[in-house]
Order: structure tokens, then sequence, then C-alpha cells
């Protein structure tokens, strides 16, 4: 760890935040208010991750930290020191070898405008690392703090159940 | 109708339309590196806020920025007083005849809670947002009116009275007026007169991604705007006008949006102001709404009250049909004038009446603007006339299906836009859904026993919808297909990156137009610069006009292709086809690839083919019967829909799964406004009483049912290609009035409004019971 | 929205930075309603202290005499996938997944549900039915608060300047005993309560009710025990007209507000119907021995 700088951090300064996102190591300073969404899309130019209404209601912003899915805009930056990040950008591999997750959002018609898409597969990456074969109930529960106002989420379901048969088929591909 | 080029293809087996292909727009979606407006960065960004009113009428006695201007990090503020005073639709031209012109980027009055006073633009998010608090207003109230009824009250003050043209009783345009044959002797032919009064509540598009824009000036004046719209050819000609520039020093730029429904057509002030903001502070501005904005400042639905009065014959033949219809147009006109008359003449048809005379009004209050939404005033007109017919049938003693059957618009009708129908493609829905849900007796299907204190029931609900804004708007649209010298082709079209899969459809309908394979076919869009003027992504018209308009392009393409094989092959062109990539002679084994064909012989210049297609359609009308079960519990009244049998008939289905996603989606918006969903506004102040998604309650995945959805072609259009039609809105009318339906199949309960509430439910519960125990 | 940050290492620089800055200063574990609040502006503080650096606040834990004890950093989620707090604490288990979103609950912690202190927060009904007891770390030295006490209006609570909220504890359930919570809303999830009724009923050998707490939430200015109702279960036969009647007093006990989210009257009626529900649940779950 990086020697810290004093207890407070004042609204006029910033504190440097050292983690990795999708496997790479990041250095970047942030004001204290900043959010972990706003450093991604500003100061980090990861622009994947989206806001769609900044106070946790609609899971546009949901990202992975140490795995667990959680809204980026109710985190703040300063606290992603030492964490380990995942946004959209990294669920492909390090080819563009597409994940199951986004091969069956794009075979199912899973996304229209695309607006909450980041969002539901990061979701639905953490729901099937835990709950690997999900029933649509699971799934729906899963996926409740995801709004969508084009699918009315039928095609999503069915991605994330298909993604959900491939994985169990092929284990080693979601490691990518 | 369509003008069919020799040679092309029509007809038939399709190789490309008609199947799921791979959508082109969907990988940088799930990769995350599609960018939306406000994922754009240019060098020296500032960022923008709005300072918006607490008062919904109210003249600005004083607005102050000096402190503002004086926080550090500052970089302009603006005000009524700063910016040009040009009066304009917020969408221009073309659009007259359905927008109405009433509004200024920032004026000295306000008309609703909410509306824009000022805007700043600072280094931060955070400093503009400081900065508002800095700017002083004060404000001389004015009185509120939140209802039609107090607008249109006698000596009710006009909201728009400070210019001359203002109508009384705040009118927003000129009543519209829809009449057919003799509407008195149709009542008296009448064997039963049913009545009633019909409302629809405030439910808005709430689309995931809010309102973003980014503008910048060049060192030579031309402005640059990166906007999430669905008309960027709209946003380029009324940027154009109020800020008095030529068309060619205005670009727009598209490329993905989060969703629009119709309420991302107008310009919104803050679009204007970033623009402004950008030329005043000589740097980039970025102006990105936030959720509450969205709310506040963005377009819903026009509540409505409708009154609808129909005579039947005991055979349940309807002789007569009257309606007044009243839309609440919100603090500015903005498609008033267009849903009002579209809304009001949807009701000439849908169902046959000989006898008819409807008028349809618009009335600005105090409240959020009203605009374009999905379904365009006919959500409101057909939720009123198809549960009325559900209720006539009741009293008829016949099974509603059987009434609507029978009364269902068909070949050689009368559509509302004043065109014969085309086929029966509403009977067709009917019959196939009714075989599907078991509704085939004289009642709809048995429902479920009760369980506990849980009723069930069955409801159906119809509608039709034209594809395309005529004859309200002579809509153009225009394709431009260009065929390289390796014979891949790429498609140049101002349609709108929408989200529906419209630019996916129109690269299938080249290529197969064109025979070449659908890989070959690329879609460039998105650029005001670079594509063919379109009016935009609305009145589902991508695929019938878009989709024709770029079907004649790859015909015309196509054309000049067999001529140029045609030459390598010492042939007459008239006897070729093309298909996949392969041209043949017809009937023999002598082939010449595309690519051959186009490949520049030795020593000579490359081909350049370049095709243009213009289609300005008039109509064409797509229907849809859906079928709905319900489970309602007495003991609280919650209602949930338990499954959804949607049938639309299309014409010709272009891509299954995009089509698919349209009826699923706008089942999602219609189970929201029918049940929970309505945009609150305070009667008295006019204040927004839940701007946010907490209490804006759309369904979630929890809350939607299964839904199985049937595509019918057996009433093609011979104006779209391969008879396509649109189905962006049908899905969102049909689902509403099959709710209320079940609910009384369910309960006995009559419904005439949306949103239906728990405690409405449980309230007319109430009421049944000590009806039936004082009989 | 602009504001100093600070982590403190222990609970005695926390609180001395609370009392340091007075009402300028927030407490922020998960932040899910602090963040919110302060982005719509209803709170500005000046300084945020945040708690999660302070080692032992996260711990977990079920003692030898049955009782869950968790401490202010313990999230919803982690004890929503706790299989022992499913079981034997159903309805808080109930509660958590009904509480916003995953992703929320991935943040958000119990403990600071519970000093939002907002009448429809759903922790906390189950945690009043089911005796929940909270433990303070103030100047004046250490307290324990009863769940029930702990709240004097909306949003407010008994906690000082200066006070910590640092551990819950949650008594083991009594044998032959059922608890449910039951929530009303107009969706499935992401929903704030209109409702919420917390019933937990405990059955002696001939098979009457032996204990009964009932807590309603979002119809009064705090989370509250339906007393009335409670003294009317005790020591009778259990029985659909029993929980009618335990139903009725509970509506009489309560004193609902109008606003966007329903009518006072209708929340009136949905904690009658809700707590016949509840009750008969808890009944159920009682006999069949659901938890032990």
């Amino acid at each position: 760890m990086s020697a810290r700088t004093p207890r407070t951090v004042p609204a006029t300064g910033t504190r440097q935040v050292h983690c990795t996102i999708n496997g790479a190591a990041v250095a970047f300073a942030a004001a204290p208010f900043r959010t972990l969404l706003d450093a991604l899309r500003l100061e980090l130019g990861l622009t994947g991750t989206k806001k769609g209404c900044d106070v946790g209601d609609c899971g546009a912003c949901t990202v992975l930290v140490d795995g667990e899915p959680l809204n980026a805009c109710l985190m703040l930056a300063v606290e992603a020191e030492g964490r380990r990040i995942e946004t959209v950008e990294g669920l492909a591999g390090p080819a563009g070898e597409l994940h199951p997750l986004q091969r069956e959002f794009l075979r199912c018609g899973a996304a229209q405008c695309g607006f909450c898409t980041p969002g539901m597969l990061m979701m639905s990456k953490a729901l099937l690392a835990s709950q690997p074969a999900p029933s649509e109930a699971e799934i729906r529960f899963g996926l409740a703090g995801n709004i969508c106002r084009c699918t009315g989420y039928t095609k999503i379901v069915e991605a994330v159940a298909a993604a959900a048969a491939s994985l169990s088929a092929s284990p080693g591909e979601d490691r990518q | 109708m369509s003008p069919e080029l020799p040679g092309s293809r029509s007809g038939g087996a399709l190789d490309i339309v008609g199947t799921s292909v791979r959508r082109s727009d969907v990988v940088e979606k799930v990769t995350g590196s599609a960018r939306y407006a406000a994922d754009l960065r240019l060098p020296g960004m500032l960022f923008a806020r709005m300072k918006r009113s607490t008062v919904a009428h109210a003249f600005i006695r004083r607005i102050d920025t000096r402190r503002a201007l004086a926080l550090p990090g500052v970089k302009a503020v603006l005000t009524h007083e700063d910016v040009p005073r040009v009066l304009h639709y917020g969408s221009p031209m073309p659009r007259a005849a359905s927008c109405t012109r009433d509004q200024y980027i920032l004026d000295r009055k306000v008309r609703y809670w909410g509306e824009g006073v000022a805007a700043v633009a600072a280094v931060s998010e955070e400093v503009a947002e400081e900065a508002l608090a800095l700017i002083e207003v004060e404000y001389d109230e004015l009185p509120v009116m939140t209802t039609t009824e107090a607008a249109e009250a006698a000596g009710a003050a006009l909201i728009h009275g400070d210019r001359a043209e203002a109508l009384q009783g705040n009118l927003v345009v000129a009543p519209v007026r829809f009449e057919r044959g003799d509407i008195e002797r149709g009542f008296a032919e009448a064997e039963l007169v049913v009545e009633g009064e019909y409302e629809g509540g405030r439910p808005t598009p709430a689309y995931m991604e809010p309102n973003a824009c980014l503008c910048h000036w060049d060192e030579h004046g031309r402005l640059t705007v990166h906007i999430s719209t669905q008309t960027a050819f709209m946003v380029r000609g009324a940027m154009a006008e109020v800020l008095g520039l030529p068309l060619n020093r205005v670009r727009v730029l598209c490329e993905h949006f989060g969703g629009g429904f119709g309420a991302k057509q107008d310009l919104f002030q803050s679009e204007f102001l970033c623009a402004l903001l950008a030329r005043r502070a000589r740097r980039p501005v970025m102006m990105e709404w936030t959720r509450k904005e969205t709310f506040l400042a963005g377009r819903s639905r026009h509540p409505v009250k409708i009154r609808l009065r129909q005579g039947f014959r005991r055979d349940g033949t309807i002789t007569a049909r009257q309606a007044s219809l009243v839309y609440n147009s919100g603090a500015y006109g903005s498609h008033g004038p267009g849903v009002t008359a579209v809304g009001t003449s949807s009701l000439t048809s849908l169902y046959r009446c000989d006898n008819v005379l409807l008028e349809g009004r618009c009335v600005y209050t105090n409240s959020p603007i009203a605009g374009a939404y999905r379904g365009y005033g006919v959500v409101q007109a057909y939720y009123a006339l198809d549960i009325q017919l559900d209720e006539a049938a009741r009293q008829l003693g016949m099974d509603p299906a059987a009434l609507k059957l029978k009364n269902a618009v068909r070949e050689g009708d009368l559509a509302p836009s004043g065109h014969a129908i085309v086929g029966h493609g509403l009977e067709d829905c009917i019959l196939r859904g009714r075989q599907e849900v078991g509704w085939t007796g004289t009642k709809p299907p048995p429902t479920r026993p009760p369980e506990g204190p849980l009723r069930f029931g069955w409801g159906m609900g119809c509608e039709m919808h034209g594809s395309s804004a005529y004859p309200g708007i002579k809509e153009q649209g225009n394709a431009l297909v260009k065929v390289h010298e390796d014979a891949s082709a790429t498609l140049y079209t101002g349609t709108a990156g929408l989200g529906t899969g419209a630019h996916t459809a129109l690269a299938q309908i080249v290529a197969e137009e064109l025979g070449l394979a659908f890989e070959a076919v690329n879609v460039v869009h998105g650029d005001t610069d670079v594509v063919p003027w379109d009016i935009g992504a609305f009145a589902s018209h991508t695929t019938y006009m878009g989709g024709m308009a770029a079907k004649l392009a790859a015909a015309e393409a196509r054309r000049q292709l067999l001529e140029r094989a045609a030459s390598r092959l010492q042939v007459l062109p008239a006897g070729l086809e093309i298909r996949g990539g392969i041209v043949r002679v017809a009937g023999t084994d002598r082939t010449i690839s595309a690519r051959d064909a186009m490949w520049p012989g030795h020593g000579l210049p490359s081909p350049h083919i370049v095709a243009h297609g213009t289609y300005t359609p008039t109509k064409s009308y797509s229907f849809a019967a859906h079928f709905v079960e319900v489970q309602v519990d007495t003991e609280t009244g919650q209602v949930e829909v338990l499954q959804v049998v949607p049938v639309h008939e299309v014409g010709r289905v272009v891509h299954p799964i995009a089509a698919q996603g349209q009826v699923e989606g706008g089942v999602q918006q219609g189970i929201g406004h029918t049940l929970t969903e309505n945009h609150e506004i305070d009667p008295v102040s006019g204040r927004s009483l839940n701007a946010s998604f907490v209490d804006y309650k759309m369904p979630l995945a929890m809350d939607m049912p299964p839904i199985r959805t049937l595509l019918l072609e057996t009433a093609p259009d011979p104006g779209g290609p391969w008879g396509a039609k649109g189905i962006g809105e049908d899905p969102i009318i049909a689902i509403g009035p099959a709710i209320a339906n079940a609910i009384f199949d369910a309960v006995g309960v009559r419904f005439r409004h949306y949103p239906i509430t728990p405690e409405q439910v449980l309230r007319a519960l109430r009421m049944q019971r000590e009806q039936v125990r004082d009989a | 929205m602009r504001f100093d940050y600070a982590d403190p290492g222990t609970l005695a620089e926390a609180r001395a930075l609370l009392l340091a800055h007075g009402a300028e200063a927030s407490l922020m574990a998960g932040g899910t309603d602090l963040l919110v609040e302060i982005k719509e502006q209803l709170r500005r503080p000046r300084l945020v202290v945040d708690l999660k650096r302070i080692p032992g606040l996260d711990a977990l834990q079920v003692d030898g005499d049955g009782a869950l004890r968790f401490g202010a950093l313990v999230t919803a989620r982690r004890l929503e996938v706790d299989p022992r707090v499913r079981v034997r604490w159903p309805a808080l288990h109930q509660a958590l997944t009904e509480l916003g979103s995953i992703q929320v609950r991935q943040r958000a912690t119990v403990v600071g549900n519970v000093c939002r202190a907002s009448p429809s927060a759903d922790t906390l009904p189950p945690l009043i039915a089911d005796g929940a007891q909270l433990h303070l770390q103030g100047a004046g030295g250490d307290r324990a608060v009863a769940m029930e006490d702990f709240f004097t209006g909306p949003g407010r609570t008994v906690l000082r300047p200066g006070e910590i909220v640092v551990q819950l504890r949650v008594p083991a359930a009594l044998p032959r005993s059922g608890r449910a919570y039951l929530k009303h809303g107009r969706r499935k999830a992401m929903e704030l309560a209109t409702v919420g009724v917390a019933a937990s009923l405990a059955l002696d050998a001939k098979g009457r009710i032996a204990g009964a707490r009932l807590a309603l939430g979002a119809v009064a200015p705090t989370p509250v025990r339906a007393c009335k109702a409670e003294a009317a279960l005790l020591g009778e036969r259990p029985g659909e007209a029993l929980w009618v009647h335990a139903g009725e007093l509970a509506m009489a006990g309560c004193s609902p507000i109008d606003n966007v989210r329903a009518s006072a009257a209708y929340r009136r009626d949905m904690v009658g119907v809700l707590t016949r529900r509840a009750l008969q649940r808890a009944f159920g779950m009682a006999l069949a021995g659901e938890s032990t």
C-alpha cells in the first residue's frame, strides 16, 4: 500500500486511489465527493457504464467490486482503494472474444437501445457466478434492480438462461 | 403505389428479409463501446446545468446572475436577457401541422413548475450545480391551473396570453372536428345507447438515457451538435432557424441513443442553451439532464378526458358514434395539434360506424409538457372505444370478442387517414388470438377457479395504427446506396439509431433487393453532413418509409450492377438475376460474381454505382389484438397480469426477433400505463410529486408476465417494402383496454380510466358488495 | 454535492469527528441513503465520516444462546444470503429480500437502515417483532436500546451527539414459533413499503398463543408495535376469527398519512389485511416447526 495522505480529504483536494479495473492496475486522483461512476466515466475514460438516474434506482451503473454487483453511483471513488473492479469493457476476452452473456444477448435480441445493457450484463455475470443454473424466477429476481424500457425483459431473461446453459456446458469460458 | 423497377425482387420467397439476422449495431452495445451523447469528451469541455423554476405560473420579476458568474469555475451564465427571442416549434418545418409555435429559448414568464430560467456552464457539474443556487430569481406569481377545466373556465388567465394569436379558453389549437353520415339518424336507429366518460392519466416515456447533448463551434462559426435525438435533421433545422444560421453551418450527430419513444423528437430549451453557452464560453459544452429533469422538463403522454357515446342495434351493429376529447397539453403545445387530430380521428375507424361526430380539443395548463409519445393520442382514444365495446357486449348479451370481430374494419373501409384499408388484418388478429387462448365459445376462456381472495379473468383489446404521420405531415424518406468496386455496398440513411433494429432491417432490405449477402451491406447513419435528409424516427415508419426508400435505392443500384454484369457477359440485362452476390443468366449455368462484374478492368477507372431512393409514403395500417389474463386480489385490490398473447398483423416481418422485441417492450409500457405509472402533479402548486424511479413505477423484470407474441402477414400493404408495415406503436395501444376488460371479467367491476390503482379496485369492490347487499 | 471526507481508523476517532462537527457531519456506512439525500439536496454535510475502515464492525455471528449479532457494517446482502438468517429469522430474511435491489443490498447496512429511521424501512418491523436490541457507543459510555424504543419520529432516533450504533442483537426464536413479514407495494421490488407488517407468534404446548409481537411499518411517524392486537392474541386459540380481530385492533392503533404512494385510508385497510395474512403465515410456520 502506498503512503496515505492525511485522514481527511478536503472537498477541494483529492486522494490517490489504487485499484485494479478489468484486470489492470490503475491509479487516479479522486475528489472525495466523486462517485465511482463518475470516476469511471470522467477520469478513467470508461464510458461503458451508464448513468440512468444517479441515485441507485435503475441499475444502469452496475459494476462488480470484488466480484459483487453494486450501483457505482452510490459508491465513492475513494472507496475503490485496493479493490478489484470489473466493468462491461472487461467482459470480453483479451482478443475480443465475446463472453457467453454477450453472445446470447446478441443472439436473442436482448439489447434494443442498449442503454441498460452494460448494467444487465454485469448483474447477470454476478448472478450466474453465484447461481450457475438459475430458474426463470431466479433470473427475474436477480435482475429486479435493473430497469429496461425497451425490451419488456423477455429476451434478456432468455439470454441469461441461454448463457447459463452455455457456461455450464463449457465452464472455462467465463474466465477470459 | 410502389414503382416496381424492372428486375426488382417482388413477393415470393425471400432470403434475408424475414430472418433474424445478427443486428449490426448491437455488438458495440454489449461490449460497452457504443458511444451515447453523454459518453463523448472534447478537450476543454464544460458542463452545463439548468436552473429551473419552483413556481408553476409566474412572471420573472428579476433575475440576477452576478454571484453565479463570480463563482470560480463558472464560465458562462445565460438568462432570457441573453438569448435570441425567437418563437419556435421545438421541431420545425414539415412538422408544423403537428406542432405548435409557442416556445422561446427562455422567456420572461414560466408556465410550468421546473421550466428553465437560466443555464450555467462550468468546469465541473458540481460547480455548475453550486452556481445554480447563486442565481437569484424573483417571481410575480400568477394563478396556477393544473386541470383543463380550470384553464377553460370563463375568465381564466391565458397561459400564452402575451401572444396575439393566443386562443381563448387556453386552447393550443382550434378544435378539430370529424363528421361522417348523419349522427342523429344513427342514434335514432339505435336499440341500445352506451355512454361513458373515460380518463387517461400522465404516463411518461421514462427512456433509460436522460437527454444529453454536446455542442461546440469551430473557428468558422460552424456548430456541431452531438445529441440524443430521434430527429437529427429537425434538430439541425430548429437550431439553424433559431440561432440564425444557414443549414450547412450546423452539423448534428447521433449514432446511438438510449430510447425516445417519441419524446425525443422535440428540441428542448436546454439544447439551444447548450449551443449558446458553447458560443459564449468558446468551449465545448456538455448538457446532461438529471433523471428528475426528464420528468419535469421532458414530454409525457397527454392526459385526457373523453366522453364517448355509441348507438348499437341488437345484433351488435354500431349505428352511431359521438365523442368529445379534451387533451391536456401542459404548459406548451409541442405535438398537441398532431396528437389531438390523430387521436380524435382514430375514432372514425377501428370498429365500423357510418355515422360519426367527433370533436377534439387541446388545452394548455400549468403542468409538465405533453408531447409525442408512442401511440400519439390513439392510446387514449382506443382505451375508451375498446372498453365501451366491451361494455356494449355485456349489455347486449354478446361475447366481447364476437362483437369486436363483427365490427372490425376491413378491406375497403375507410381508415382514419381517409385511405381504404387493405386486407382483413384486424379480423385475422382476433380470430388467431381467440384460437390461441381458447376463446372460442360465446365468452372468454374459462378462468381459473378463485384461490382464496384471488379472482381471475380474461380480456381482449384491439387497435390499429398507421405507419407514417400522413396526412398530418407529408413525410419523406431518402436513401443512398453505393456499390463499391468489390461489390460490397453501403446504405446511407437518415433514419435514426433508435435501438429498434431499424438499421439492420434496412440493411436486410437493401441486401435482399440488391441481391447481395446480408454481410455485404453496411449502414452509415447519424451524421447530417453525410446522410440524406430524413424526417426522423417516429410514427412507426422506419421500416415502412425508410425501408421503402432503401428498397428503391437498392433497386436502382441493382439495375446499374446488372447492366455492368450484362456487358461483361455479353448479354442483355433483362435476362439476368442476382442472388447472394452471384449474377446468373436466367435458365443457364452462366454466372459471374457481383465482385467480378464490378471489378475495374485493366486500365479502366473504378466503377461508381451510386443510387438514390426517395419515398413519400401515404399510409398503411397495422393491426393488433391483445389477449390478457389477469389476477385480482380482492382484499388488496392489486392487479397482476398473468399472461399476454399479443397478435399483430404487420404485412411482412423483416426481422422476427426485432418485431417481437417491439411488441414485448410496448406491452411493458402499456402494463405500466394501465396499472402503475402516473406522473403526478400537486393540483394546487403544480409541483411534481414523483419525479424519480422510486415513485414513478415502471414494471420490473419480476413484474412482467410471459408474453407469447404472434406475428401475422395476412394483409401486406403495397406501399411498404414487400408489404411490410410498422409495428412500434401498436403494442402499447392494445394492451391497456385488454387489461381493463380482463379486470371486468375477473371481478365484474368496470374501470374507464388509467392507471387503475389497487385502492380504486378495492373501493369499487366494496361498492359492488354494498350494491349487491342493498339489492 | 461537494464535501470533505474522513475515514477514521477507530470508533473513538469517528465519535470525536461527529462531536467536533455536529450537524455538519454525517456518518456513512453503505451510503445508499446518505448519498441519495446529498444528491437530492435533502442533506448537505460538510464532512462525511466513513466507518468502513474501523475494524470489528463487520462481525456477524450466532452466539451460544442462539442470538444473532452483527456489526454496523454488515450489509443487507450478507445477512440475506446467510443460511442461518434465512432459517431462524425468516421475517428478517424476507424483509431483506425485498429491500431495494441486490445492488443496493450489496452496500446498504442493516444498522444504517435502522438509523435512517424511515417509518417505511423494511428491516424495522421484523427487528421489532423479533425483539432486537441496539448497542450504542458514545462519550457517556455504552448503552443498549430496544428497537421499538429507538425511534422518536420520521428520520429521528434517540442517538445523542457523537453516539454511534455499533451492533445489533436479535434474540433466538422461541420454540414452536413462526415469524413472517409482509410488505405492501405496487411492484415486486425496488419499493418503499406502503405498509409493512411483521408478526412473530409463539405457541405453548397446548397450541395456544404464548407469545405475540406485531410490528407495523409505514403507518405512523415511527414503526410501531400493535400492542392492543398483541394483547388480544395472548392465550387465545389461533384461528381466522382471531386474526381478523387482531387485524382490526392493529388498524385502530395506527396513524397513516396520505402521500403520493397511497392514501391513509387505504394504508389502514392494508394493515388489517396484512396483519391477518402475516399472522396466518406465522402460525403456519410455527406449526411446521420452521423456527427451531
